[in-house]
Order: structure tokens, then sequence, then C-alpha cells
């Protein structure tokens, strides 16, 4: 079942079974409440929160459990570290970090007030912030009220703060606090491809498709994955020629129709890849459903190249074998490789909010940051520069190797994300044109599409 | 004994016979050959027939625990799942037990208005899709406090299983006359003594029978215990999804799986020991 049919039958189902059930709205646990206000006013000191943590004594934190490194640290450092602060971590693994969103909106919809839901702590971005923002189901702007935010950058005249202040373009208002930034990059196989034949733009990505045909593919959009690789391409053949920019303002502000117009050259570029793509010669192209397929077919030599978000994807590999052993990094598409981060956030109804703020805090302690760098290869959230020369040097120390790139390069092509109800109308877009083939026009399919998610 | 007996069978048959029986045989036990190669490998990639590097020989250069050092630590969560899977079966089956016997014994001894609608009524519950009985019961177990809970996956379990159950006891109490209770009720046994001494005794096969496929049935369902279970109660099933979701199957999802499919087989081999050498080879009343 895919989350969009999951989603839209359960609103159905949720404003039916309402009616039905005649479900009297409940008012919240005005213990939690009169917490949420002190804390957000600032009237409760932190002393305050670690008691009431401590009293809380729990934590349900949901996170995609599909990485047996995360899932490791998670258990054997993030649950002895809380349960030194009197709270117990139970961290709940889950498919897909939407599941943890529609479980908090439907409990939000069922009438479970502030201190009444299940979730405490989601990992997420994008989208999924995005949705949560929109259906105010979140604590509340806390990020720059704990101890540890002092490790983040939340000058706004400084442009490094962008990814601490803007998730995929939507204001976070410090609803969420960052836990790890990570870039999209690309893994190349050197058993099939040599230096001079690695591409670096995706002119050069077509011209090796060429002669190789079916040796590349994407993710499939709306996994995010895949809308990173749509979002790069679109960036790459914008006809302004200023890349991301334009990318940064949201639907309302751009406009259907100049969007029509940025993203016809990139939707075009795609549509002429396809049928060199992967299995596309034996009728349609395959479009792997998440990054766990795409590694099994970079893995059994299917594709030649890996592109996904994993600073250290090429480290982690190796150590679990996933990775062929002659897979490497590479600089593509040059100027264009999309940072952002991603980032802890607190479900308004959350049952536990102070134990919640206790592990926020923690997550974003120099120490737990190293210790994840180190040990399940997940890049730093904080900034490296608000730190003590000394905090810097472990997190340096910590930093797994690199494979075929280095740092430098990797910082010298970063590019930002797209504005997150970008994201929606370019994946919408995605789906008409290039997976129906739908023979409307770009302009067409951009202006319906944008009419849709508005609504 | 039974192994000779096995050889003897197997040799008079004729060579198109035994073609399709080893046919057969390799179609059943072939899946589990590689799944067993691919939780011992490290490295398994196209075109190698077998592993280019075996999970022992990276054991002990890897910062984490691989293949099965990752199945049978904590971290796999393997431990809470089973004994999750077995509670929840051993409850849904004692209950479901518990509500069919009586109901059982009415369908097959009376006769009232409306039995036969009633029986059909009874099935329903297979034919309405798991996942439109999932979403429903999710939204109204939000609001009872029952998501998430042991009580809510155990009452959304007794769903499927209870129809399977009633029709299996019914039959077996069909097959049992009322005249050996009533035989026993004439020689002066009181009601206690002849539920304990008769009527279990020669009830057991179908009792047991029913429990195994019910508790096998419960300790197979997805989608219901993934929706009410909202993540928080894992059971064998919903870790293997989590595991596999992904559609590549690695060293330590393979191993998972090999141990999710444990208890269908014990319980398979104890239910053909149990019910066709103990119960059905004693047969009713013989």
């Amino acid at each position: 079942m895919t989350g969009m049919n999951k989603s839209a039958l359960l609103k159905g189902l949720m404003t039916a079974s309402a009616l039905a059930l005649m479900t009297s709205l409940a008012y919240g646990d005005d213990a939690a409440k009169q917490f949420r206000t002190d804390f957000l006013d600032g009237k409760a000191s932190w002393d305050d929160v670690k008691a009431r943590a401590a009293e809380e004594g729990k934590i349900n934190f949901y996170y995609w459990g599909g990485s047996d490194t995360i899932n490791v640290w998670v258990d054997s450092v993030v649950t002895p570290a809380l349960a030194a602060e009197d709270v117990t971590l139970n961290p709940v693994r889950i498919t897909g970090t939407k599941d943890a969103v529609d479980l908090v909106l439907a409990e939000k919809n069922a009438g479970k007030g502030v201190g009444e839901g299940s979730v405490d702590a989601i990992w997420l971005n994008g989208e999924n912030f995005y949705t949560m923002s929109q259906q105010d189901a979140l604590f509340g702007s806390f990020a720059q009220k704990v101890p540890n935010s002092s490790n983040f950058d939340w000058n706004e005249d400084d442009p490094r703060s962008l990814l601490n202040l803007r998730d995929f373009g939507v204001v976070t208002n410090s609803q969420e606090i960052p836990w790890s930034g990570q870039q999209y990059v690309c893994a190349v196989n050197r058993q099939y491809v040599d230096a001079a034949n690695t591409p670096s733009t995706f002119e050069d990505m077509k011209k090796y498709l060429e002669a190789n045909p079916g040796k590349f593919t994407y993710v499939k959009p709306p996994h995010y994955v895949g809308n990173t690789f749509v979002q790069s391409v679109m960036y790459a053949f914008n006809p302004d020629g200023n890349g991301a920019i334009p990318f940064q303002q949201s639907i309302g502000d751009l406009g259907a129709e100049e969007l029509a117009r940025l993203i016809k050259p990139g939707m075009e570029y795609l549509r002429a890849i396809e049928p060199m793509l992967l299995g596309a010669d034996g009728g349609k192209a395959r479009y792997p459903e998440d990054i766990a397929a795409l590694d099994g077919l970079f893995l059994n030599g299917e594709v030649h190249f890996d592109c996904k978000f994993g600073l250290y994807a090429v480290h982690t590999g190796l150590q679990t074998g996933t990775f062929p052993e002659q897979a490497e990094a590479f600089i593509f598409p040059k100027g264009l490789m999309i940072a952002n981060k991603n980032y802890l956030a607190i479900p308004a109804n959350s049952p536990n909010p102070a134990s919640a703020l206790v592990f926020a805090n923690y997550m974003a302690s120099v120490e737990s940051q190293a210790s994840k760098l180190e040990k399940a290869g997940m890049p730093v959230g904080i900034d490296i520069w608000k730190l003590a020369a000394d905090q810097a040097a472990m997190v340096e120390k910590a930093a797994p190797k690199h494979y075929g790139v280095t740092q430098e390069e990797l910082d010298a092509n970063v590019a930002p994300d797209t504005n997150a109800s970008l994201v929606d109308v370019i994946e919408a877009t995605w789906l008409e044109y290039i997976e129906r083939g739908s023979s409307a026009s770009i302009e067409e399919i951009v202006a319906k599409s944008a009419k849709e998610i508005a609504q | 004994m039974a192994g000779r007996k096995v050889t003897n069978t197997f040799n008079r048959l004729s060579p198109f016979q035994r073609f399709y029986l080893i046919a057969v045989a390799a179609l059943i036990v072939g899946p589990f050959a590689p799944l067993i190669i691919q939780s011992l490998a490290f490295r398994w990639a196209w075109p190698n027939l077998l592993p280019s590097v075996w999970w022992l020989e990276q054991r002990e250069k890897s910062p984490i625990p691989l293949a099965w050092d990752y199945v049978l630590s904590p971290y796999s969560r393997i431990y809470e799942a089973t004994i999750n899977t077995m509670a929840i079966g051993l409850a849904v089956t004692v209950i479901c037990l518990a509500i069919c016997l009586p109901a059982a014994r009415v369908l097959a001894r009376e006769r009232f208005r409306g039995k036969n609608s009633f029986e059909f009524f009874l099935s329903l519950p297979l034919i309405v899709p798991e996942a439109a009985i999932g979403i429903a019961l999710l939204m109204i177990f939000i609001n009872l406090g029952l998501a998430g809970s042991y009580v809510g996956i155990i009452i959304a379990h007794l769903i499927p299983t209870i129809p399977y159950m009633v029709r299996m006891l019914t039959a077996v109490y069909q097959g049992l006359g009322r005249e050996f209770e009533e035989q026993a009720m004439i020689l002066g046994a009181n009601r206690w003594q002849i539920l304990r001494m008769v009527t279990l005794p020669m009830l057991m096969p179908g009792v047991v029978a029913g429990a195994l496929f019910t508790f096998l049935v419960s300790s197979n369902i997805f989608l219901l215990t993934f929706f009410l279970g909202q993540g928080k109660i894992i059971t064998l099933p919903t870790l293997l999804f989590s595991k596999i979701s992904g559609g590549t199957l690695d060293a330590s999802a393979a191993g998972i799986t090999l141990i999710v499919s444990l208890p269908g087989i014990i319980l398979l081999v104890i239910s053909e020991r149990f019910i066709k050498e103990e119960a059905f080879g004693k047969g009713f009343g013989n």
C-alpha cells in the first residue's frame, strides 16, 4: 500500500469515525499543558525540566529503523546515556517516517490533546516537518531553549545558519532541532568505471548511458532520495542558469507558470534519459523504491552508480558488505550536490514532553554527535564553528574516512535543497510526465498539480 | 521404522512419480538454501555463486555486529519479537477456545431460527479485507486507548481466528454424538464429570488442531498487528517486514527470516505427530 493511499484512507476514515463515534473532543492533560506553556514562555528552568523528565521516566522515540548501524548506536549509546538522566528510552523503529507523522495526526484528530498522544520525538525533515507544522501538531519553539542549542548557529545574518532556520525552505521556528547534516553524494563502482569515464555533469551522465545503456537509475519519487535527484536535475537545467536560487521560493511566491518554465528543460532531460536507464531495454525503465533496493542493484553491478544522501555511505557500505569492494564517492553533479539537515521534532501531544526535551538536548551534545559520527557514520548536525577548539578536534577525530573525494571538494559543491511547497509540485509533475508518460505539456501538468496541492 | 517405510515406498514409485516428488520437495526446501547462505555472507554479489566474503572472515574486523551476531544480539529485537508473538498467540488461542467451544456446541447440536444465516455471518470477517478492518479498528482503539496495547492486538487477532476455530469445533461436535454423554449421565456422572471425563477427551483432537491452527494464524498476522501495534509492539512478522521491506535481503535480514519461519515449522511438526499418531490414530471411542 502506498503512503498516499494510506493517508487518504486514514483521512476519510478519520472523519467518518469521528462522526460515527460522536467523539467528545478531549481537552488534554492540564499538567502537560501547563508545562508546555511554562517552558515555551521561558518560565521553567532547565532543572525543572530535568526533574519533570525523571518523573515521566520514559520517552518514545520514533525513527527510521532500516539501518543496523544506527540501530546499534541508538541501543548501545543513547539508551544508557538517557538512563543516567533517569529516562528510559523506548526506541520505536519504523519503516517510514510518514508512519509516525500519520500516527500523531490520527491521534490528534481522534481528540488526543497535549500530553495524551503516544509519540515523544520523531526523526524527520522536509515534507514530514511541513505536514506537521501545517497541521499545528508540533510542541513549539524549543530548539533554542535547550542548553546545547549553543552548538548551533542561530544568527540569521550569517548565511551558514540557513539549515538551522529553514528545513527545505520552510521556516522551522525552532520547532525541530538539527540532528544530522547530510549531502547528496553519488558512489561509483571502480570495477566498471575508471576516472576518465566518470561523469561530473548530467550531460556527461547522458553520454555515459549512451555508451553503457541501463547502467544507471535513481530512486523513484515520491521517495525523498528520488525527489532530491530530480531537484538537482531541475537546478542543472534551470534556463536562467542560476541553479537553485529561484527554487528557494514557495509556490505561492513563484507561481505555477514560472515554475513550469524553470523545470521544463530538466523534465525533458529526465524523459530523454529514461530509455537508457536500468531495464529500459526490456520495456519500462526500472526505478528502485528505496535506497536498500538501489544499494542491492549497485552491489550486484546492475548499475554503476548509487546516488543517495550519504556523506559516509561508502564507508558504511564497505563496513557492512552492502557496497562493492571498489566503491568510491565522486563529485556529481558538479556544484549541485544538495545538502540539508535532518531534525528531531517533538509532537504537540507528546506524553512525556520533558523527557523529550532532555533527549533532544542530549542528541545535540558534542559527545553524542561525535559518537554518532564515529559509530553510525552519520554526519554531525551541530555547527563546528560554534564549538570550542577541543570539541571541534573531537568531532574531527571521530569522522570516518572519505573514499575518492575530500571534505573540501564536497563542501565546494554544495547546493541548497528545494522549498518544500515546490517539492510536492515537482514530485507530482515527475509522476505525471515521467512515470505515467502523460502527453500533456509541462505547463498544463504543473498548473494542475499546483492547484490540486493547494487545495 | 517410519524411515524404512518411506524408503520402501519411494523405491516402489515409478520414475515419474519420483521425479515429481523430488521436484515438490525441492520447491519447498529450495528457497531455504540461498537464505541460509545469505545469512552467513558478508558480501554476496552477482555473478558469484557463493559469497565472495563470508561473515566469519569479517567478524573480527567489523566494529558492529554482523549477520548472526546482529540477529542474536538484543539490537535485532528478535527475542522481544519472539516472546511477544508467543504470548499474543497463546492468549488469542485460549480466548478463542473459550469463545468457540460453547458456540460450537450450540451450533452443532441446537436448532434455532436464523442458524444458517448466522453461520454465514460468522465467516464474514474472512471476506472483509484486513486493511479495512485494521484502519477502522485503529480509529476506534485510539479513542478507547487500546491502540498500541497487547489487549488491542489480541482483540484484533480474534477477528480472523474465531471463524476458523468455530468451524473446526462445530465439525468435531457434530461427529461426537450425544449418546456418549447420555450414557455417562445414565451411569450417574454429574455435569462436571461428563465434561471432564467424556466430552473433553473426545473433543481433544479437534481442540488441539484448532488451537494449533489458531496459534499459527495469529503468529502470522502482519497487517492488523502493524496497524494496531503502532510500531510499539513488535512481533516476528512486523520485525521481518521492517527488515525486508526494502526488497533487499542482507545477512541479518536473512537470519531473521530463518528465525521467523521456525515457530511455524515446529508447530507443523508437533501437529503432524500429535494429530496423526495420537489423536486420529486412536480415533473416536475405539
